[in-house]
This record gives C-alpha cells, structure tokens and sequence, in this order.
C-alpha cells in the first residue's frame, strides 16, 4: 500500500516535528491554568494544600519519621501521574479538529500532554526541593537521580496515556471510569500513610501497583537513607518499557480510525 | 506518473468502522466476542489524476465522501487499499475553524498553528503573523480576545488567512466560504484566483456550483463513494443539479 510521498529531507522533517510537538506542549501548559487567577501556581497549591491535608490528619498516627518529607515525595509524583492521565485521557478526542486538518501524527497529542506536565512537575519540584529542605532534606547530588526516575515514570505514564487515549475513542466509557478508578489507586498506593498500616491480606495487591515502583523509588531518592536497590531500578525500567509496548500496540491498531471516529 | 501529474489516487477504498447495532454491553463483547464496529465502505475504488496547476472540484450530495476524499489525498486518513502518490506539499485543509482552540486567542492560536503547519523559524513567522492580521482584516485587539468570543465570520477569517500564509503547492478547501460576509468572500475569490494563476494545485468542494465553475476547470461527482461523473467542471455541475 502506497501512502502520500512528500518532498521533504528526513532531517527537516525531524526538526519540523519537534517544534510541532513543543507547540504542542506549550498550548497544554497555556490551556490547563488558562482563566484561573493564580495560573500555573495551582501546580504546587495542589500538592501543597493536599500535604496540609495529611500532616494534620496522619502525622500523629501514622509513626512516620520526617512525615513531611514522606508525604511530599510521594505527592509530587502522585499529581504527576494523576495530572497527565487525566489530561491524556481525552487528548485524540479534544483534538479532532486538528486531526481532521492536518498530516500530523496522533500519537504527539498524548506525547504534548505528558511533557507539558513534564514542564509542571519540574516548577513544583523546585519549589517542593525547598519545602523539602525546610522538612529535612539534605541537598546532595544524589538528587540527581531524580532525572532518571522522572524519566522511568513518564515513559509508563506515556504508554498508559497511549492506552488511554485511543481506547477513549471508541468507548467513551473509558474517561468516564478513570476519574473513578484514580481515588482508589491514590489509596492503593502507599502515599500519606505507611506500607504497614496496611491490612496483610491487601499488602500484594499494594506491593503489585506499578505506581508504587516508582513511588518508592522517589522515595529512595528524597527520604530513605539508602539510595534505591538496583532490583527497584531494574523492575520499575522493566514496567515502564512493558506500559510502553502495551500502549504503543494497542495504540497503533486504532489509530487509522481515529478520524471517523471524533 | 507522467511529469505534471502533482496527485494520483489509484483504486482507493476507505472504510470506516461503524458501531455495530446491536452490541450495546460490555458482557456482549466479552462474553459473546462480538465484533462492536463493523467496517462501512465510505469511498469505492476512487481514480482520479490531478496535475500540477489543475483545480478540480469535487461535488455531491451530504455524506458522499467528499470531506473523507479531501482527508484521504492529504494523508490524513489512510486508504484500506489502493495507492496515492503526491508529488508536492500540503496547506492545511481549509475547513470551517479547522484546528483552532476556542480558548486561546488569535495570536496565540497564529503562533501554535504556524508551528504545526511548519512555519518556525523566527523571521519567515513574524512575516506570517503581519500576513495574516493584514488578510483576515481582524484588529490586534481582536486578536488578542479568545477566539471563543469571534463571531463564526471571523473565525472562518482567521482560519482562512492562517492557511493561506503557508507557502504550499497544494490548496485544499472544504466548504469554507459560505461563512464570511460578502466583502470576505469576494476576496477570498480573488485570492483563489491569484493562487491559481501562480500555478498552485487547488481541490475545491462546494455546495455552489458557480463557484465551483469559476474556480475549477475539471471536476468530479461523487455518489454514495462512487466517482459516477468525471470531466470538465461545467457538464459535472451540470449534472449534479439533475441529482436533485
């Protein structure tokens, strides 16, 4: 099957779609606090005001050493994820007119949510490196591996967006049901109160949440003693790859009839 | 492909997947494995060839296929069989509002289009954005509002200058200018007309059959999918009035 040949160099057209996707990007950062009077600020009031929230609640019951830095380690990444699924989630749909337009490749509606969520997480993580500091964090440059972590994470929340995001097209059930499923994975997944608390016969569906890989590995990061194992590295670049397969796979079967269909 | 062909669509199909009626519930799908979309055949075995500085109309009645076709050329929906070789670049499809985001304002919607149109470079894009303020006739501080408050005119004003700031060999323009005051319409003409006479490639789809004699010298009718009528634009309109 032969498909419309264009007279552009690869290189070109490699540049050409990297601007195409920072456009992207910048239209979701610009849309998603747009009309609101503190705009991107609401990207750390959340995490913050949620923060509030659990030192008052579990700070006394939950034992926790340094709560704050607890909590906040696993906050930040918690909105991350929660944020970009479900901005994702409808991003073929909101785009129809786009889509109908233009020769542009689907998967960068997904791909822009995600980095223009990238490009929040990194204004709340600067602000949180303080308030962090403030709960006892010591700068060091085993910080630094919060690069890799970030990435591990938003190649997983990528591959489920991929997911996401077509099957919502053909059942619109699907953005229905994740604004549901998201409080209960918030509860499944060790973020205000210790893996302990947990009821044992609950423990191996917690311990199997991929969301709490790398929860943990955060948190090897910014508050364990210990840096993260080599195992944790290794499961949560395993889990990620995996999301991203399934999502890519699932993802490209649907895509031709993304059109007809929005 | 003889040398001025610009498009060729060669035994082109597109089929859609249609909700099949019927299988309603999760348990139907799961459980009894029914297929939930059936394939619909949208266009059958399309053949046409366009040159280079042709403008071919492309009419017919509601939900023949023509939107579908315009998509299919431009690469934007992928045919179930046959092949298209396009010898050329694309602008946008002009549709009514094509692509712009209500809740961001012109400028803001010029810019993010530009980008995706492929116009990124600094300078060429400034020239663009005075192109396009100075066509679509919209004050800058209108282009400053959100394009949520314009007026169906001037969004079709907007969407009409953004495409055509792009500096394409191919035109492809789906039913747009029935919006627009006559002032806008006219010269929205006048500018299909100065395309054309610099030998640019247009695909026009209208429900106006003058319009479409103006503009095009060849055309096609398209019924339920099927090109049933090819050849010079006037006997096509022609028979495309007897359809009714």
């Amino acid at each position: 099957m032969g498909y419309p040949v264009r007279k552009v160099s690869t290189n070109s057209a490699n540049v050409q779609n990297i601007d195409r996707i920072y456009a992207l990007s910048k239209r979701n950062v610009i849309l998603r606090y747009k009309n609101s009077f503190a705009g991107f600020l609401w990207g750390f009031f959340k995490p913050l005001l949620y923060l509030l929230i659990f030192t008052v609640i579990f700070k006394q019951r939950s034992g926790i050493d340094n709560y704050v830095l607890y909590a906040t380690s696993g906050l930040i990444f918690w909105f991350f994820f929660s944020n970009s699924t479900s901005q994702s989630v409808s991003s073929i749909i909101g785009s129809a007119g786009l889509l109908k337009a233009l020769n542009i490749p689907s998967y960068f509606f997904p791909l822009s949510e995600v980095l223009g969520e990238l490009f929040n997480l990194l204004l709340t993580l600067i602000v949180f490196l303080i308030i962090m500091h403030w709960g006892g964090l010591v700068y060091d440059l085993r910080l630094l591996l919060i690069v890799p972590c970030v990435a591990m994470f938003a190649i997983f929340v990528y591959g489920l967006n991929l997911l996401l995001c077509s099957m919502n097209v053909f059942f619109r059930d699907i953005g229905i049901i994740w604004g549901t499923i998201q409080p209960a994975l918030f509860f499944l997944t060790p973020i205000a109160i210790p893996e302990t608390d947990i009821p044992t016969e609950y423990r191996t569906i917690i311990v199997n949440n991929p969301i709490y890989f790398f929860i943990r590995l955060g948190r090897g990061i910014f508050y364990n003693p210990e840096p993260p194992s080599s195992q944790l590295w290794i499961s949560c670049a395993i889990i990620a790859l995996s999301m991203f397969l399934v999502g890519q796979f699932v993802f490209n079967r649907l895509k031709n009839q993304f059109i007809s269909a929005i | 492909m003889s040398k001025d062909t610009i498009i060729k669509v060669e035994d082109v199909s597109v089929s859609f997947w249609q909700n099949n009626v019927g299988v309603y519930s999760l348990k139907d799908l799961i459980v009894k494995r029914k297929n939930p979309f059936k394939n619909k055949r949208i266009l059958n075995d399309i053949n046409v060839e366009i040159f280079r500085g042709q403008s071919m109309g492309i009419v017919g009645r509601n939900g023949s296929g023509k939107s579908t076709l315009l998509r299919t050329i431009a690469g934007i929906i992928k045919p179930e069989t046959g092949t298209i070789t396009v010898n050329g670049t694309f602008a946008p499809i002009l549709a009514i509002g094509a692509g712009l985001e209500l809740e961001l304002t012109g400028y803001e919607n010029i810019s993010m289009l530009l980008a995706l149109y492929g116009t990124s470079n600094a300078a060429t894009k400034q020239e663009a954005i005075d192109k396009i303020s100075e066509f679509s006739e919209l004050k800058s501080e209108v282009l400053r509002m959100p394009v949520k408050q314009y007026s169906s005119g001037m969004v079709a004003r907007l969407a009409f200058s953004i495409s055509l700031a792009n500096d394409s060999d191919i035109l492809i323009i789906d039913e747009v200018l029935a919006v627009g005051d006559q002032g806008f319409q006219a010269k929205c003409m006048e500018k299909i007309y100065e395309i054309k006479h610099k030998g640019k490639t247009i695909l026009f789809v209208s429900h106006f059959p003058d319009d479409v004699m103006k503009i095009c010298d060849t055309a096609i009718l398209l019924e339920n999918g099927y090109v049933t009528h090819a050849g010079p634009s006037r006997d096509i309109c022609d028979n495309y009035k007897q359809l009714f």
